[in-house]
């Protein structure tokens, strides 16, 4: 009893650290097997933007600091690795001088709110309406309405938002098109703007619960119905507890732990998932600023935005690796 | 007396009987077979399409611009024409053209991912399932931090930094990642196997451990591996279409999701040019629900307890 | 549909007193069995099975798990069910309890405990009436603890259904350390999860969470089975022991002729559904009357002889479609044309002694001779 096996927890800790580790090589290495040298090639592309992006020879010049291209290839890298752990991912080309950090740290609170949000949505929901459909005292239109409102089920979240865009933003605006709070509006503590935020954030959100939750509710169907087939349950039966005792504290008591595996297997998916949705409704998270970089050509801010975007993926997946022991109580003494 | 209570009670479990047996092939489970039949009247279609249409129109400029579906108007107020029976959209593609050829473009992409993922995926599995140790450690290593980590995020990275790349090169960079998810499938699928009575037994009696995974394990796990690979091909496209959305895709023939994205980039939206953005939506909407019937329907084909319970 | 079938004699007679076969170390002072001894109600009935039929429905028709079975179960007694794999000894226990689950459903029947009828409960009726009335010692005790909640939780959790919230946390506790007292667990196990407890501890708390409401019966399901033989014999023993103590009326389900033998009163024979012979333990023993039973017996291993194993087979008619009269006829050594024509009515040999067989009707006593001379001579 008590505590987590150091078994468990050196092997999420690997786990992270190697997600990372791979994710920064990843993003070193891929410049380097395009075709041709990789800065002279970004200098070749920024110079069809050399128009309008301002001080493009400080840009260009701090590039060539940071990758110090005459340097051996090994040194070149693990200056890489020292600077990308620290967290300095350069300067943004499109919004020098501010590095690509301080928009990061401006964008990445929106895209944890809004996928949090939603992902406390449907797993709340989803894993609800699973145990409703497998119970044996759910009503019956209830059995019939929770399927049907799991049609939309697997089609793209980003797909499903221009259907909820065009239907509750165009036809019928009840809720705006783009943006993460009304336009003018300074970010702040009041309920105006606080209200604003949920009224942008609803579809993007929508958009990603009403087609996920469907996922979880299968699951969770699949595991109460594996469970009931467990000694305990009729036990449970034999000793005249009440039903609804049963149905939370036997069932989905037991059937929430593999959901709980399956939602940090489920993360990288769901963070795909969200910068497309981000993209389509021009949310202020780094779904967008992705996709300004992509926009804009610009590559230190395509690379810092997936780097980070990555690391806090295998973040959330830790988070939940780690408190899935407080929740089963076996994988103390097992230590998988 | 024990015959009279027996002949209601063989009465009735005979009427039972045959209900029942009508519906105990399992193969004959609605949610698969109505999958398959969406996926399959896709295909027809296009083949028809192939046909009788002419697939030249799906190039820009063959056709005149912004034209609306049939019995629709544009908000230039030109009606639709039976010439081009779902419309163009901006630089002028016949909608119904592009629809023939870009479907099976979007669906092929998948296929050729998953297919690499799975074949991977199988390798991989079975090594980790059957030799354990070191091997096993590593390639659970692999997959742990490969589904971890949020694939169209590097796929953006690569596409990027690569010159404009064809569909099949996009299938491939998509089956980097499209590998994990069956590999950790296949390996708990094989470990619970290798558990199993009937392999045990014939571990015992000395048959070669290739015979075994042949014989013994491949067929039990051919429903589990259907399920995965449908379940794959449906992440191998929502790759394609993630990064399609995102501009990355084929540009002289389309595929559904590039015109998607041309159709965001023009405001079809707020020009209400539904059917440039719209049809191809519904589309891809229905092949991702058909896929999902069809995963669902071989779970419970592979796993006779959901099937009982549906 | 089809008529009701005498059953028990309703009283015994004076002076029926058996003796309980002697148990290893024997020191059980227990007065067995309490009717018959004078104190007038030892012979009451807690438990009255009567007709019951239980079926599972399959594609190819109903299977008889359990087929128009009737018994008594008497205050104070343990009374052992046996019969192989597949015979309806466990489906019968959980037909008393309610707790058939799908495709089986029953047929018909009457179950009555303490005068209650437990077929014609309301759901919550039936769920207040479950663990107070009957409870069960399960099968699997590997698997039947919640592997999420701690022991005591799930001990506290049928107290608190039945008897509402416990504000006194400590009575309650205390009251949990007398039943852990009871089937010898230590205290330390209170705060544990199922997952730290070995086999024989996690079938003790199954045994202390089946008789921590006090119920009229308790149904013990093949509850050694899974235990390896020493821990086995001590699991019985507690189980006999908190019995007497908490005086509960017992019905053990088992295949362990052996083991049964020391630890019940009377013993029920089933086969194929059937309940083919019922009787004192000790008749069993000494004077098995079904052929079926006296195949059972002889089956049983001794260490002092080798001998050939009787049973070579389970049961080999198909159980949706038993074959007419006599469901051992197909099996039995002695059957004749008359056990494929008529099904055997219960026939009273002796006091509490009843056997399905038609050797035991008066009419064929020269048949009877001539078989029990045949197994004389084996």
């Amino acid at each position: 009893m008590g505590g987590i096996s150091l078994n468990y927890l050196a092997r999420r800790l690997l786990v992270f650290a190697l997600t990372v580790w791979v994710a920064a090589t990843l993003i070193f290495i891929i410049p380097r097997l395009a075709p041709g040298d990789p800065i002279s090639a970004m200098i070749a592309r920024m110079s069809q933007f050399e128009g309008f992006v301002e001080n493009a020879d400080l840009i260009i010049e701090s590039w060539r600091k940071r990758f110090g291209l005459d340097d051996p290839i090994h040194v070149q890298y693990l200056r890489y690795l020292g600077n990308t752990l620290r967290l300095d991912l350069g300067y943004s080309m499109g919004n020098f001088p501010s590095t690509v950090y301080e928009l990061i740290a401006r964008r990445l609170p929106w895209t944890i709110g809004l996928v949090g949000l939603s992902t406390v949505i449907f797993f709340t929901v989803g894993n609800l309406c699973g145990a409703l459909l497998a119970w044996y005292r759910t009503p019956r239109w209830l059995k019939v309405m929770i399927p049907i409102s799991m049609t939309f089920t697997s089609v793209p979240p980003a797909l499903f938002s221009l259907l909820l865009v065009y239907i509750f933003g165009f036809l019928l605006p009840i809720f705006p098109q783009v943006g993460a709070y009304g336009r003018g509006m300074v970010p702040s503590l009041t309920p105006e703007f606080f209200g604003s935020v949920l009224h942008h954030g609803f579809l993007p959100a929508m958009s990603i619960v009403l087609v996920t939750f469907g996922f979880w509710a299968l699951g969770m169907r699949g595991m109460m119905v594996t469970i009931e087939g467990e000694d305990y349950m009729i036990l449970a039966q034999a000793k005249g507890l009440k039903p609804f005792y049963v149905l939370y504290r036997y069932m989905i008591r037991n059937a929430i732990l593999p959901q709980m595996t399956a939602l940090a297997v489920s993360i990288g998916t769901l963070i795909n998932g969200s910068v497309l949705v981000e993209i389509m409704f021009v949310y202020n998270g780094m779904g967008s600023l992705i996709y300004e970089g992509i926009n804009t050509q610009d590559f230190g801010l395509i690379q810092g935005t997936s780097f980070i975007l990555i690391v806090t993926s295998a973040l959330a997946v830790l988070i939940i690796d780690l408190v899935y022991p407080l929740i089963d109580p076996r994988i103390s003494l097992e230590g998988r | 007396m024990a015959e009279k209570t027996k002949d209601p009670a063989v009465a009735g479990g005979v009427k039972k009987a045959g209900l029942l047996n009508r519906f105990d092939n399992p193969w004959l489970n609605w949610k698969f077979l109505t999958g398959a039949g969406i996926i399959g009247l896709i295909f027809f279609m296009i083949f028809l399409g192939n046909q009788f249409w002419d697939t030249e129109l799906a190039l820009a400029g063959s056709s005149p611009l912004n034209m609306p579906p049939v019995g629709f108007t544009n908000w230039r107020d030109q009606e639709g024409v039976p010439e081009h029976p779902l419309g163009t959209e901006n630089s002028g593609r016949d909608m119904l053209a592009l629809l023939i050829v870009g479907t099976p473009r979007t669906i092929g992409v998948g296929a050729i991912a998953a297919s690499v993922g799975m074949g991977i995926g199988i390798l991989l599995g079975f090594l980790a399932g059957f030799v354990g140790g070191f091997a096993d450690d590593v390639i659970r290593l692999a997959t742990d931090v490969t589904i971890t980590i949020p694939s169209l995020l590097v796929l953006i990275v690569i596409q990027s930094v690569l010159p404009r790349i064809d569909l099949v090169t996009m299938a491939l960079l998509i089956s980097m990642f499209a590998w994990a998810t069956p590999t950790r499938y296949i390996r708990a699928q094989v470990l619970s196997m290798r558990e199993s009575g009937y392999v045990q037994m014939a571990r015992l009696s000395g048959v070669p451990t290739r015979d075994i995974m042949y014989r013994e394990i491949m067929p039990n796990l051919l429903p589990y591996l259907a399920a995965s690979y449908i379940g794959n091909m449906t992440g191998a496209i929502l790759s394609a279409v993630g990064l399609e959305l995102l501009g990355f895709g084929p540009q002289r023939i389309p595929s559904l999701g590039v015109s998607i994205f041309w159709s965001i980039e023009a405001a079809a939206l707020l020009r209400n040019m539904w059917w440039w953005w719209g049809i191809p939506t519904v589309i891809l909407a229905v092949v991702f629900i058909a896929l999902l019937l069809i995963n669902l329907g071989l779970d419970e084909i592979a796993n006779p307890r959901l099937r009982k319970a549906s | 549909m089809s008529e009701q079938r005498n059953t028990h004699p309703k009283s015994l007679p004076e002076g029926s007193v058996s003796t309980r076969p002697h148990k290893e170390g024997g020191t059980s002072t227990r007065p067995f069995p309490p009717r018959g001894l004078g104190d007038g109600g030892g012979d009451r009935v807690v438990l009255k099975v009567d007709n019951l039929r239980i079926h599972y429905a399959t594609p190819q028709g109903d299977v008889i798990a359990v087929s128009d079975i009737s018994f008594n179960l008497y205050e104070g007694e343990t009374l052992g069910l046996v019969g192989e794999s597949g015979c309806g000894k466990s489906t019968t226990a959980y037909g008393i309890l309610q707790l058939v689950q799908p495709p089986g459903y029953i047929v018909h029947g009457s179950i009555q405990v303490d005068g209650t009828e437990v077929l014609n409960l309301e759901e919550e009726e039936l769920r207040k009436f479950r663990w107070t009335g009957l409870s069960l010692i399960p099968q699997g005790a590997m698997n039947s603890l919640n592997p999420t909640m701690r022991v005591k939780d799930q001990i506290i959790d049928v107290i608190e259904s039945h008897e509402g919230k416990q504000k006194d946390k400590d009575a309650l506790r205390e009251r949990i350390f007398e039943l852990f007292q009871n089937v010898g667990l230590p205290n330390r196990i209170y705060n544990m999860y199922p997952h730290e407890l070995s086999g024989g501890m996690k079938q003790r708390v199954c045994i202390a969470m089946g008789v921590a409401l006090h119920p009229t019966v308790v149904i013990a399901d093949e509850a050694t089975s899974a235990l390896d033989v020493v821990v086995q014999r001590i699991v019985a023993q507690t189980l006999v022991k908190v019995k007497d103590e908490i005086g509960v009326s017992l019905i053990v389900i088992g295949h362990d002729m052996g083991l049964l033998a020391q630890i019940v009163d009377r013993i029920a024979v089933m086969y194929a559904g059937k309940m083919v012979e019922i009787a004192p333990v000790e008749n069993v023993y000494a004077n098995p009357l079904h052929p079926y039973t006296q195949l059972l017996i002889d089956s049983i291993p001794s260490i002092k002889e080798r001998k050939p194993l009787k049973i070579t087979e389970g049961i080999t008619h198909d159980p949706r479609n038993p074959p007419s009269g006599c469901i051992f006829r197909l099996r039995c050594p002695f059957a004749w044309e008359h056990c494929a024509e008529v099904e055997p009515p219960p026939i009273y040999v002796e006091d509490l002694h009843e056997v399905a067989c038609h050797l035991y009707d008066e009419q064929f006593e020269e048949r009877r001779t001539n078989a029990h001379a045949l197994i004389a001579n084996s």
